[in-house]
């Protein structure tokens, strides 16, 4: 077994029996009428409390604490065993009392979010291998407007060697629109090809009206869309990697506020 | 159109004027020599004129140190020198860095120590460093400097070095660290001559191979073959019959990151000498010594790459082994020169006498023989790794893009490990989806040592990882120029107040090399392994098992 799948294999392992030892000792409590809420309440705060901890260590790098690998397995399987436990604590998928609710309802979302996550980056760094190309996310408008240079100055050269100027329409008309900005972001982000069916598309549109001279640029052209077609990937996949802690984060947040009121209004109210 | 360029185009020393040569020829060393055996393509004068040069040192100025890599040799034509022999310098006198591993507290310490501009530096510092100028006046030349010769005579086991010394020919030579450090007692003038006038030297003339080649048979070869396994259990006679027939041998460029570089920039593959041809008989067991070589079968059209060597391996064996047991059979494989490979030949009667039928021919474990069952595909990372020379890494920052999530967890612990500046670019090459990123790798053949005027480039004594004394560093980017990987980057530094450090004279930015340095000093290793979420991050060791995931053998 690979090191990464027994470091899930044992954290995993150790989780089931948490919850297992939980779970019976909610059965038992209550086979014996009494509230087991403070035992599983408490133990839900502190897991909670601990994957929020993930966060503190990105920022202390420079100290030894254990390695970011751990605590994002301990992050993935805690989370997802966090909505097990939540589920033993409140005894339902969705709570009563409108301040309960609220506190569910962001929990889900928190949880929701980091799913998201969670398997956006699995999926999204294979995909853009996939594109043979290779970009830092803070270097894409630069790339963008190189290659947009690029294309214009094929339409200028286009226009004054072959006198006709049906490329450079067709590129004022369509293609200036794809150089702008990144596109199809969505459907990029969603693994989709629109991109380049756009362009193929553009290609015959605009292909019956050139001559050979013509159609050396429009070629020419066509590699550098094909390749901003490869950046919007790296654009959508990368974004969508970085944006979703941008929800994440302050879900979370808001959770642990929300938490340690709960905390305080129990221990002042119902004990 | 410009004329083609010729090896002397670049002199060592461009103030080198005809009395100079003419005063050297007339030195013993020179005088003694048949200037007709020199071809006449490559006078005697003509590498007196171009690749030696006449260097003067102040008393006290360190010519070489221990640990340091060179590729030149030095022959004393006036003064006295000294050199230490026991025990060694300490080293913050030769211009090292003293790490000290800070302590958990310590290294939480730079939360709030770090400071909101990069690169800051406490400047006070830089004031006791015994750094001073050469004699050219380029910061090239710049000199650490004994300060006190006599408590140094006192507490260290020194010996003389009178004119007509040479030194520094071995690890000239061989591309191995400096094993001595030697200071200037006096006023001293020293021929200071580049590995390439070495060669040509020791290659037309019989008294200065002797002198070279005597000395590497006493003071390297024994120990060498004595390591090997080959020649394990030979008496001291036997192995000095051995290193007496011993031939040495060296192939392609010393300065191979010169030609890498332009071939890298080009896109197109560097010139590989051919060492051992495959259907060629071995006339030899060939041990590698420094450098890498490459071994390689024919494949179609061309040449399909099985395995590379290094320092300590060998080639050959199994052919010679074969031939002993009465089986014709040539080299199955071929050798060829990746950048630059020092060797040694130990002529096959040698090993018939003394491994073969003394020792028994033992099967000694060849790394040739689990190759021939692997697939081409199996076989691409690493035809792309001796490709681009990563095979030179020790340390080489590899990421597995199927799971680096692009979010710098790396870059910015790297960055806050650094004072707010990181020592790597997470970007290079790629192949398949794993990236060599651009970060020092800690070379076997660290070519960024070599020319650095105060040794601030050195290897940590206590982890072995390539690193830079920012108090010696003299920005003179000698290093940065030399990486063939563009690892190092030259920064402009600021004092404690954030303003830009600059020359008082010229007003120009006070610069600083910059790399990884493994997180030296900070305790739990790099930072940048231990910041990645994902295990996408990992420093490898081209040679071990797990580059590649394995893929890599």
């Amino acid at each position: 077994m690979n090191p990464i799948a027994m470091r899930y294999t044992l954290i995993w392992g150790a989780a089931i029996a948490g919850l297992a030892i939980l779970g019976v000792y909610t059965y038992l409590a209550d086979l014996a009428l009494q509230r087991a809420e403070f035992v599983t309440g408490y133990t839900l705060f502190a897991v909670l409390l601990v994957l929020a901890l993930f966060n503190a260590r990105k920022k202390l790098a420079m100290v030894p604490l254990v390695r970011s690998a751990y605590w994002l397995a301990i992050h993935v399987v805690g989370g997802i065993s966090a909505v097990v436990l939540f589920f033993i604590h409140t005894g339902s998928v969705w709570p009563g009392g409108g301040y309960e609710q609220a506190l569910a309802l962001v929990f889900y979302l928190v949880s929701l979010s980091g799913i998201f996550g969670y398997v956006v980056q699995r999926i999204h760094p294979k995909r853009l291998v996939q594109t043979d190309l290779e970009i830092i996310f803070e270097r894409i408008p630069a790339e963008l407007a190189e290659l947009r240079e690029k294309a214009e100055a094929e339409i200028r050269a286009c226009t004054e060697e072959t006198g006709s100027d049906t490329l450079a329409r067709h590129y004022m008309e369509t293609l200036t629109w794809y150089f702008r900005r990144p596109r199809f972001f969505v459907n990029n982000a969603l693994g989709g090809d629109a991109g380049n069916h756009w362009l193929r598309n553009q290609y015959r549109t605009v292909d019956r009206y050139l001559n050979d001279a013509e159609r050396a640029y429009l070629d020419r052209v066509d590699e550098l869309a094909r390749t901003k077609a490869k950046i919007d990937v790296h654009y959508a996949c990368q974004s969508t990697m970085k944006n979703w802690l941008l929800l994440h984060l302050p879900l979370a947040a808001a959770l642990l506020g929300l938490m340690f009121w709960h905390v305080i209004v129990v221990n002042v109210y119902a004990l | 159109m410009i004329a083609r360029p010729q090896r002397w185009d670049a002199p060592f020393g461009p103030e080198m004027a005809d009395a100079d040569v003419e005063r050297l020829m007339a030195l013993p060393e020179f005088a003694s020599i048949d200037a007709d055996s020199f071809p006449k393509h490559t006078p005697l004068d003509g590498i007196l004129r171009n690749d030696t040069r006449i260097v003067r040192y102040k008393s006290g100025d360190i010519i070489v140190r221990e640990g340091d890599y060179g590729n030149s040799a030095f022959l004393v034509v006036s003064g006295n020198l000294r050199v230490v022999i026991a025990p060694a310098l300490p080293r913050n006198l030769i211009g090292r860095q003293l790490s000290k591993k800070k302590n958990f507290f310590q290294a939480l310490g730079q939360l709030w120590s770090n400071r909101t501009m990069p690169e800051v530096r406490d400047t006070s510092r830089y004031g006791g460093q015994s750094v001073r100028e050469g004699g050219s006046q380029t910061q090239t030349d710049a000199r650490i400097f004994l300060q006190d010769i006599p408590a140094v005579l006192d507490q260290h086991n020194t010996a003389q070095l009178g004119p007509s010394t040479l030194f520094g020919e071995l690890a000239a030579l061989g591309r191995v660290p400096r094993t001595a450090t030697i200071f200037a007692e006096e006023e001293s003038e020293l021929l200071e001559i580049r590995w390439q006038g070495l060669r040509e030297l020791r290659k037309y003339d019989p008294t200065w191979r002797k002198t070279i080649d005597d000395r590497y048979r006493e003071n390297a070869l024994k120990v060498h073959l004595k390591s090997s396994p080959y020649f394990e259990g030979l008496s001291e006679d036997e192995l000095d019959e051995v290193a007496n027939a011993t031939l040495f041998e060296s192939h392609g460029s010393f300065e191979w990151h010169v030609s890498y570089k332009r071939m890298r920039d080009q896109g197109k593959a560097d010139k590989e000498p051919v060492i051992g041809r495959q259907g060629d008989y071995p006339d030899g067991l060939l041990m590698i010594r420094a450098g890498f070589a490459r071994v390689s079968v024919k494949m179609g059209n061309g040449e399909r790459t099985l395995t590379y060597l290094g320092a300590g391996d060998t080639f050959g064996y199994d052919e010679l082994w074969a031939s002993h047991l009465g089986q014709d059979i040539s080299l199955q494989t071929s050798l060829k020169a990746v950048g630059y490979v020092d060797l040694l030949r130990v002529p096959a009667p040698i090993l018939e006498k003394y491994v073969f039928n003394k020792v028994g021919g033992r099967q000694v474990a060849s790394p040739l023989h689990h190759l021939a069952s692997r697939t081409v595909a199996q076989d691409a990372p690493l035809e792309w790794a001796v490709e681009q020379r990563f095979i030179n890494g020790t340390m080489a920052m590899l990421i597995d893009l199927n799971r680096c999530v692009r979010c710098d967890d790396c870059v910015r612990a790297c960055a806050s490990t650094h004072g707010g500046n990181p020592r790597f670019i997470r970007h290079g090459r790629t192949f398949d989806h794993w990236m060599v990123a651009n970060a020092c790798m800690h070379c076997a053949d660290p070519v960024c040592m070599i020319g650095c005027p105060t040794g601030a480039v050195h290897r940590s004594l206590e982890t072995g990882a390539v690193v830079i004394n920012d108090d010696t560093c003299i920005g003179c980017g000698t290093c940065a120029n030399s990486c063939p990987y563009n690892n190092i980057r030259l920064v402009d530094i600021r004092d404690t107040e954030g303003k830009m450090v600059r020359d008082p004279d010229s007003q120009k930015p006070i610069m600083k090399a910059t790399k990884c340095d493994l997180c030296e000093t900070n305790p739990g290793g790099p930072a940048c392994v231990r910041a990645c979420p994902h295990d996408a991050l990992k420093r490898v060791d081209f040679r071990g098992d797990e580059t590649f995931g394995g893929a890599i053998t």
